[in-house]
């Protein structure tokens, strides 16, 4: 029995071989999609699931409680990990990683080698994180404070496949003694790991590990099993209240509270955390393409539903010969289902090797190392199996019950069937059509929208000019204390515009503290970014004045008696308008361990015109700009566009000349632009693929209904053409019914559109203005694509020669 | 063997009712040869499909041997339909994607019969409507009269008591149409009973007795001798 449905169902594939390939590529193209966004989608769910006792690892975050807006950040003062240890008998152990943002020399012998990513931790790392050691053991890794271990990946970068176990290592010449080597198995780990040093070599002062305020770790703790985390954190913050906070001076008051984070949702929800380096993916973004996956899965099925309906009236002789023999319904049902499922078989079949064969671009592109092995993977072959029979089931469920309910009087008796059935058929075919366009309208009105937004980060004016800016930190004793002369020469190279020493480059990490407008006898501090440069800051990235005048080396007082503010910091600070801010005076308390009291006491010379040094995921801060030379450390070098490679030659031989000892390390600053919007490119570049495929197998599914509905009026297409209707009319007459359905289908998906892409957009602080012009774009390619499906085969009915249409009756 | 008594059969459209069968009361006795001969849209295609299980009847009772079917479920009729009746169509009606073998071997596999028991059954009854040479060929690449030949194979295959055709020559032409006919004579000697509707009364007169439909109503009833040629 299971054989001549097999058989029926393998002559009906290949005697209908254009409906059984729109039926199976639409299906496989779409199950291909919700593959490899399976994949994806489960190797970002899988972060860290690896990490022993992973479930009672918490991250301890902080949340601003005076802002209206909250800031969440991930870095917290040193006394958390402290106080939760010793007050907490819940809490197993604690461990802190020092927020910095380094790359370190290393060297081994002769050879030296730029490595950044490295960890300065608690010597309980491993205490929490039990990684696998390749060789040595946790135990004692980091006992000593010229302990490192190396990443496997390090380890042979400088040691081969050695065992370097107590093998010498100079870290920015420092020397350290290898006591570990992790395996490699580090992919989905949440932290990026080259190498990892005890805190102990960062030689804090004593003191400054009893602070509150000092937020510079990335703090864990692992809880003992059993210990709620929500009842730590309740405490830890009843504690901060009550025992804390009374003890700490007025200005040094906590502003924020303390969250426990589970190790298992760093990686996904923390996409807004600031200062924040671990690896960081979205779960928006996630859910996005799920959701998309979905999206797409349906279209395909719902291609498959249409189809084997409209072909039924194909089928129902079969159907009528069948249950006059004495078929039942039941037998009828399994046949047909076990055609959908053979039929989706193929499609999976051919997904799964679309899947294998994309799958490479797909691991380029996010820089994942996602396998497709089937039979390394028995639970992957599952899901093909359970996605065969759940999609063959559902799509073939209706179009079985359909075929199967027909009565063989009815269907064997005239050539065109007229049931009932059929306008129920109709009905439902109709509204798969409106609901597949509703989701590509859909698809197509976001990816325009986030192309809209994506285009806008790239291009806004910034205030500033970010091209042919070379960008690199300072390396050495020697190039420090000579950076003046460095710069000089720096000057001298031929295509170089200008240069100048800083820190604080846009796109690149910034500082912010306090500065004090004394004003009728008070002293106010208003928290802004401080930008400290030099005098050729203003002038190498093309910034604005509005008022007053840039810094002058001429002036001997502009060193130590000037600020520069940007026009935010003018509102911010009560100055009023850029002209009245001339001449206010500021105070700034100087960073300065040696002499924590010396303040640095000046006036507004000049106003420069808000610009864009962050991304614009924030808004514009109050900056103030100063000369601050103990704080130099990055080099800006403005170029002229020809002759790019040798001003860079030119740069790098005057590096040569001032730091032999360390090759030179540099970008180019809008690559740091670029790379801050990298998460809406890539989500720009899917969404744009995935709903072309969305629409592609969309219209696979029109064009396969056209060609049934040509064919189903044949005959009326021959008789009007008798009766004198010509082509336009009757393409017209076949295209309208589809085109009706696609404006249904946008109307439905305008406002949703509109909802979901207003929420997307929030997240900018900087965003456009939700364009109009997306909707109406979205609803005309979506109609137009509809249109040349259904009119290929519209203009081939109504060109055939009426005549052989009618006699074939 | 079928007795049918104040039968009625009412087609319901959107606008119209037709009264296709009105009061209809007749008789098949076991063996018998029977035609049901009468104008186009007299009701002939549906009293035939009411008999053949494949349609329900709005009233009188239907007696098929000693049980009344005229309301039996969907299950128990397709059970019967298998089990007792073979049908051939004007329009034949062979699955195009099958062979004929397979179209031939199809209601043996709704009877659950084994493969190597429906192999032997299909061959026999291939070789005895000459079409053997053709077993593996289909539908389409053969003539009217060889297609009308697989589909009386297909509906004596099983060896049902009754054998339902509804105008079984209407597509063929006379040489074709005369050795159909001679086939249904063959089955009806070999104690097939036959109920068959037709237009031409050239083939009514293979026919042991006809009844003549006019408007739903049985208007003539009358033995004739068997035709001879
Ligand atoms: N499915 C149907 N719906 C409505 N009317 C029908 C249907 N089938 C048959 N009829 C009507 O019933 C009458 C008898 O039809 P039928 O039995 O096919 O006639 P015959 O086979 O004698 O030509 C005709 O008037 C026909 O139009
Ligand atoms: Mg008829």
């Amino acid at each position: 029995m299971f054989k001549n449905y097999l058989l029926v169902a393998y002559r009906n594939l290949v005697r209908h071989k254009s409906f059984s390939l729109i039926n199976i590529s639409g299906l496989a193209l779409g199950i291909t999609a919700c593959l490899l966004i399976g994949l994806f989608v489960h190797d970002e769910l899988q972060f860290d699931k690896n990490v022993p006792d992973g479930e009672r690892i918490y991250r301890v975050y902080t949340q601003q409680t005076k802002t209206d807006a909250p800031e969440t950040f991930a870095p917290v003062a040193p006394m958390f990990a402290t106080t939760l240890k010793q007050e907490f008998p819940e809490v197993e152990q604690t461990m802190r990683i020092l927020m910095q943002n380094s790359v370190n020399l290393l060297e081994v012998g002769d050879k030296k080698i730029y490595v950044g990513d490295d960890l300065m931790v608690d010597s309980t790392f491993f205490d929490v994180f039990q990684l696998p050691f390749k060789y040595g053991s946790a135990a004692k890794a980091l006992n000593a404070p010229t302990s490192i271990v190396l990443t496997e990946e390090v380890a042979r970068n400088f040691f081969g496949d050695e065992n370097p176990i107590g093998k010498e290592i100079k870290v920015d010449k420092s020397t350290f003694n290898v006591t570990g080597v992790l395996e490699n198995s580090l992919d989905k780990f949440h932290l990026k790991v080259n190498f990892i040093v005890p805190l102990a070599a960062a030689e804090l002062p004593a003191e400054r590990m009893k602070k509150w305020g000092w937020q510079q770790f990335f703090t864990y703790v692992k809880l003992r099993p059993g210990a709620d985390a929500k009842q730590t954190q309740a405490k830890l913050r009843a504690y901060l209240n009550d025992k804390v906070q009374p003890t700490l001076p007025p200005d040094e008051k906590l502003t924020s509270v303390p969250v426990l984070q589970p190790l298992h949702q760093i990686h996904l929800y923390s996409s807004n955390f600031k200062y924040d380096s671990s690896v960081k993916g979205n779960i928006t973004y996630v859910k996005a393409l799920s959701l998309i996956a979905v999206f797409i899965l349906l279209i395909a099925g719902f291609n498959f539903v249409n189809l084997a309906t409209a072909k039924s009236m194909q089928r129902a002789k079969e159907v009528g010969v069948r249950k006059t023999i004495g078929a039942s319904q039941q037998q009828l049902m399994l046949q047909f289902l076990s055609e959908t499922v053979l039929l989706t078989l193929a499609s999976v079949v051919l997904a799964a090797v679309f899947t294998s064969l994309l799958l490479p671009a797909l691991n380029a592109f996010t820089g994942k190392t996602m396998e497709f092995d089937l039979l390394a993977n028995p639970a992957l072959l599952g899901v093909l199996v359970l996605l065969t029979v759940v999609v063959g089931l559902v799509a073939g469920f209706y179009p079985a019950l359909v075929l199967s309910s027909f009565k063989p009087v009815k269907v064997l008796k005239s050539a065109v069937v007229t049931d009932g059935i059929f306008g129920r058929v109709q009905w439902l075919r109709h509204g798969l059509i409106v609901v597949q366009f509703a989701l590509s309208v859909f698809l197509i009105i976001c990816a325009l929208v986030v192309f809209g937004q994506v285009s806008y980060l790239h291009n806004k004016e910034l205030g500033f000019n970010r091209e042919q800016i070379m960008f690199f930190p300072m390396r050495g004793q020697n190039m420090n204390q000579q950076h003046e002369a460095f710069k000089n020469e720096l000057k001298q190279v031929p295509g170089v515009v200008s240069a100048s020493i800083g820190y604080g480059f846009p796109g690149d990490q910034v500082a912010g503290d306090g500065i004090i407008v004394p004003a009728n006898g008070e002293r106010k501090d208003h928290p802004v970014t401080q930008l400290m440069v030099d005098y050729d800051y203003i002038k190498t990235l093309g910034l604005q004045l509005v008022a007053g005048r840039d810094f002058s080396k001429e002036l001997t007082t502009d060193k130590d008696h000037a600020f520069i503010i940007n026009e935010t910091a003018v509102k911010e600070l009560g100055f009023g308008t850029p002209q009245q801010a001339l001449g206010k005076t500021v105070e700034w308390e100087v960073w300065n361990d040696r002499n924590p009291d010396s303040l640095k006491v000046g006036k507004v010379i000049g106003v420069v015109k808000d610009f864009h040094y962050k991304s614009l995921y924030d808004k514009l801060e109050p900056a103030v700009l100063q000369i601050f030379p103990d704080a130099y450390w990055k080099v800006a070098v403005k170029m002229r566009a020809d002759n790019l490679g040798s001003s860079v030659d030119g740069v790098k031989q005057v590096w040569a000349k001032f730091s032999p000892e360390s090759p030179i390390e540099y970008k180019f600053l809008d690559d740091n632009f670029e790379e801050m919007y990298r998460a809406e490119d890539k989500l720009n570049t899917l969404l744009w693929v995935f709903t072309g495929i969305a629409i592609f197998v969309g219209c696979l599914g029109l064009f396969g209904l056209a060609t049934y509905a040509a064919e189903r009026r044949k005959k009326e297409i021959g008789i009007r053409k008798v009766l004198g209707a010509d082509v336009s009319t009757i393409v017209g007459l076949l295209s309208k019914e589809f085109l009706k359905l696609v404006l249904v289908a946008a109307i439905i998906a305008f406002p949703v559109a509109w909802y979901v892409m207003h929420e997307w957009l929030q997240d900018f602080a900087y965003r456009i203005d939700m364009p109009l012009w997306a909707f109406v774009v979205a609803a005309v390619a979506a109609g137009t694509v509809a249109f040349l499906t259904v009119s290929y085969q519209a203009v081939r009915a109504a060109t055939a020669n009426p005549i052989k249409n009618l006699r074939a009756e | 063997m079928i007795k049918i008594e104040n039968l009625e059969k009412i087609y319901r459209t959107d606008e119209v009712q037709t009264k296709a069968l009105n009061n209809v009361s007749l008789a098949v006795n076991e063996g018998e040869f029977v035609a049901i001969m009468g104008p186009s849209g007299c009701g002939k295609s549906t009293l035939l499909n009411i008999i053949g299980l494949l349609d329900e009847p709005d009233g009188g009772s239907f007696r098929f041997g000693s049980t009344e079917v005229a309301h039996v479920s969907e299950r128990q009729r397709s059970k019967l339909r298998k089990e007792h009746i073979g049908f051939v169509f004007q329009s034949f009606n062979l699955i195009d994607e099958l062979t004929v073998a397979e179209n031939v071997e199809l209601p043996l596999i709704y009877l659950g019969m084994g493969a190597a028991e429906r192999k032997q059954r299909v061959e026999q009854v291939l070789e005895k409507m000459k079409i053997m040479h053709r077993r593996n060929h289909f539908p389409q690449q053969l003539s009217g009269g060889q297609q009308q030949r697989v589909a009386v194979a297909r509906a004596v295959v099983n060896s049902p008591k009754l054998i339902l055709a509804d105008e079984p020559t209407g597509n063929l032409d006379s040489r074709n149409g005369n050795e159909v006919m001679e086939l249904l004579t063959e089955l009806n000697e070999a104690g097939t009973t036959i109920v068959m509707v037709t237009h031409s009364e050239h083939d009514a007169r293979y026919a042991h007795r006809v009844i003549r439909l006019l408007d739903g109503e049985v208007v003539l009833e009358n033995v004739q001798q068997p035709f001879t040629v």
